[in-house]
């Protein structure tokens, strides 16, 4: 069963519509990603079920009750947000223990749950530090847990790592998928990185321009993107325009076999999936730069036209700058007018 | 240099003032420690009526300041659009009218026979009890000449309430009123505590609006010093004045210095 069904929901700004007919159910204890670029629609969307927004139109219930139109105070919601926003005059226990005021629990309760809830963002005994006496990791983990101790239907996190070094933000992202999974909370979690989407989500929504590009889970999202769009927003991909011709995609000397009807055409292929072969002749394209990771490298290359293609190698030592090779995907999409219209 | 104008143009006349009605001639023309100016002012009715209608004036018009202000303040920071344009450029226009204008148009207004009296009795209807000449007068005059530089204060103090910790307080339970009380006033009242030292200092001194407004007797400390030292010729009395509404307006001071000192304090 759908604990949260957002169904048809748009809103306009003025003459700009954010968030365009939008649909979604999430399932219970399921944490979905909604991914996109700047403006593609996704903060405003959350912030629509958090009651931030109002919907210009569309519907929004939480375990089959309506809250399209009810005020963030009646939700049974809990926000994170990327600033973290906690009450800078408060401490860290007042700052928990805010919300289980205003619902009247006795003291004993309060305390408890509050260090309950500390125990579990690993924060136990931080409750009568003041939130400037934390790092930017501990004031996240502190916004979580005072989301965590309403015990939210759903968890809504806007961006809650946007402020944080990588190395952080790597280790809090295990951290906030562990406690989701122990409490199997129903969340929504907004993000441009796709990385934390394809680490975190058990669904991904890809947004763009107020719309749903791709919902599916993170796999799929990766190895089987349904739009150009997609395709490039997730991963690198390389993603060469040319001309489909009797079962054959050209483009400036780089062929592939591609079974779809005659025209142009998008081709869609990951740099781990297009292999090099050096070549003794001209070749397909030649190596533009080599970098190499260490555990991996990465050709830039070159075709005859000027387009620029990207391949991952395991022996980057291999190739060098100004070298012809040869190309050979072993895994292609192809898109027509923003469809897909090949896949092998 | 700005430490030698201050020195010059601030310090020394406060020193000057108060060594001056403390350490004078007796009647034998030596100097010493000589209180009696300000036995006299804190013994004479007259001047304590004075200095009790000052400080009434202060309460009330500091009370109103806030209780107008803060509406005032928290709609121009909450609220987007074209209309808080217009409510900030209202809320800001007593600035730029000089206190003499103001008087005078207070005067033709809600004075006797003003456009209020001649509205009711166009009307048919009884004249108002002018405010005029009476306690209330200054007041109102005054409230209205404070309003912009308190609603700029509250407005800068609100800045520093974000919208996200307002958002996340609705977010936990809380409805206007709790998010006013425990997440905005906490925050504000630093902002209050400079809002109303600023509101105080500018009534010890103001002369103006209590000068054309107020009533004849008691009147406010300002045009008490003035007629005392003008119309009476007692430099000396007018001095001590002085010196005691700057010690009403220290103590206000030290909460603004306070309050400047605590914000800078992490």
């Amino acid at each position: 069963m759908s604990v949260l069904e957002i169904t048809d929901v748009s809103k306009i700004f003025g003459a700009v519509r954010a968030v365009d007919s939008f649909s979604l159910n999430v399932a219970d204890g399921e944490l979905v990603c909604l991914l996109g670029p700047s403006g593609s629609g996704k903060s405003t969307l959350l912030r629509m079920v958090g009651g931030f927004e109002r919907p210009s139109s569309g519907r929004i219930t939480i375990d089959g009750e309506e809250i399209t139109h009810l005020p963030p105070e009646k939700r049974p919601t809990g926000m994170v947000f990327q600033s973290h926003a906690l009450w800078t005059h408060m401490n860290v226990f007042k700052n928990l223990a805010f919300g289980l005021k205003l619902r009247r629990l006795p003291a004993g309760e309060i305390k408890d749950k509050v260090e309950a809830v500390l125990e579990l963002v690993g924060l136990a005994g931080y409750g009568t530090r003041m939130t400037h006496q934390l790092s930017g990791g501990q004031q996240q983990r502190v916004a979580l847990a005072r989301s965590l101790v309403l015990e939210p239907k759903i968890l809504l996190l806007d961006e809650p790592f946007a402020s944080l070094d990588q190395h952080l933000r790597e280790r809090l992202r295990e951290e906030v998928r562990d406690i989701q999974q122990r409490l199997r909370i129903t969340t929504l979690f907004v993000t441009h990185g796709q990385d934390e989407a394809l680490a975190l989500a058990d669904r991904i929504v890809v947004m763009r321009d107020g719309k749903t590009e791709q919902a599916d889970r993170p796999d799929v999202v990766y190895r089987e993107p349904r739009t150009p769009f997609v395709a490039g927003f997730i991963g690198t991909m390389n993603l060469v325009e040319g001309i489909v011709s009797n079962g054959v995609f050209t483009r400036s000397g780089f062929s592939v076999p591609l079974a779809a009807a005659d025209g142009p055409a998008t081709l869609a292929v990951r740099p781990e999936a297009l292999e090099l072969t050096p070549s003794a002749s001209a070749g397909q394209a030649k190596v533009h730069r080599v970098t190499d990771f260490g555990t991996h490298g990465l050709v830039d290359l070159e075709l005859p036209d000027g387009a620029r293609l990207k391949a991952m190698v395991g022996h980057p030592q291999m190739f060098s700058n100004g070298q012809s090779v040869d190309l050979k995907p072993t895994a292609i999409a192809a898109y027509r007018d923003n469809a897909l219209i090949h896949r092998s | 240099m700005p430490v030698v104008l201050v020195i010059w143009m601030v310090v020394w006349p406060i020193i000057s003032a108060i060594v001056r009605t403390i350490w004078r001639p007796d009647a034998s023309g030596a100097y010493g420690f000589n209180l009696d100016t300000y036995i006299f002012f804190f013994t004479d009715r007259y001047s304590l009526d004075n200095l009790s209608l000052t400080l009434w004036t202060t309460g009330i018009c500091a009370i109103l300041l806030l209780v107008i202000c803060l509406p005032i303040a928290l709609y121009l920071r909450f609220s987007a659009g074209r209309l808080p344009a217009y409510v900030q450029g209202l809320a800001i226009f007593p600035m730029f009218v000089p206190s003499i204008i103001l008087s005078y148009a207070f005067i033709r207004v809600l004075g006797p026979n003003g456009m209020v009296d001649l509205i009711l009795n166009a009307a048919g209807l009884p004249k108002i009890r002018t405010p005029y000449l009476t306690p209330w007068g200054p007041v109102i005059g005054l409230v209205w000449d404070n309003i912009p530089l308190t609603v700029l204060i509250l407005l800068a103090g609100l800045g520093a309430v974000t919208n996200q910790s307002v958002e996340a307080a609705r977010d936990v339970g809380a409805g206007p009123i709790r998010v006013f009380w425990d997440i905005i006033l906490p925050r504000l009242g630093n902002s209050i505590l400079v809002a109303l030292s600023f509101t105080v200092l500018g009534l010890f001194s103001a002369f103006t609006l209590p000068y054309v407004l107020g009533p004849a007797a008691p009147e406010m400390m300002g045009p008490f010093m003035q007629r005392t030292f003008r119309d009476l010729y007692d430099p000396l009395n007018a001095t001590t004045q002085a010196v005691i509404a700057f010690g009403f307006c220290l103590v206000f001071g030290l909460f603004y210095v306070r309050s400047v000192a605590k914000n800078r304090t992490p």
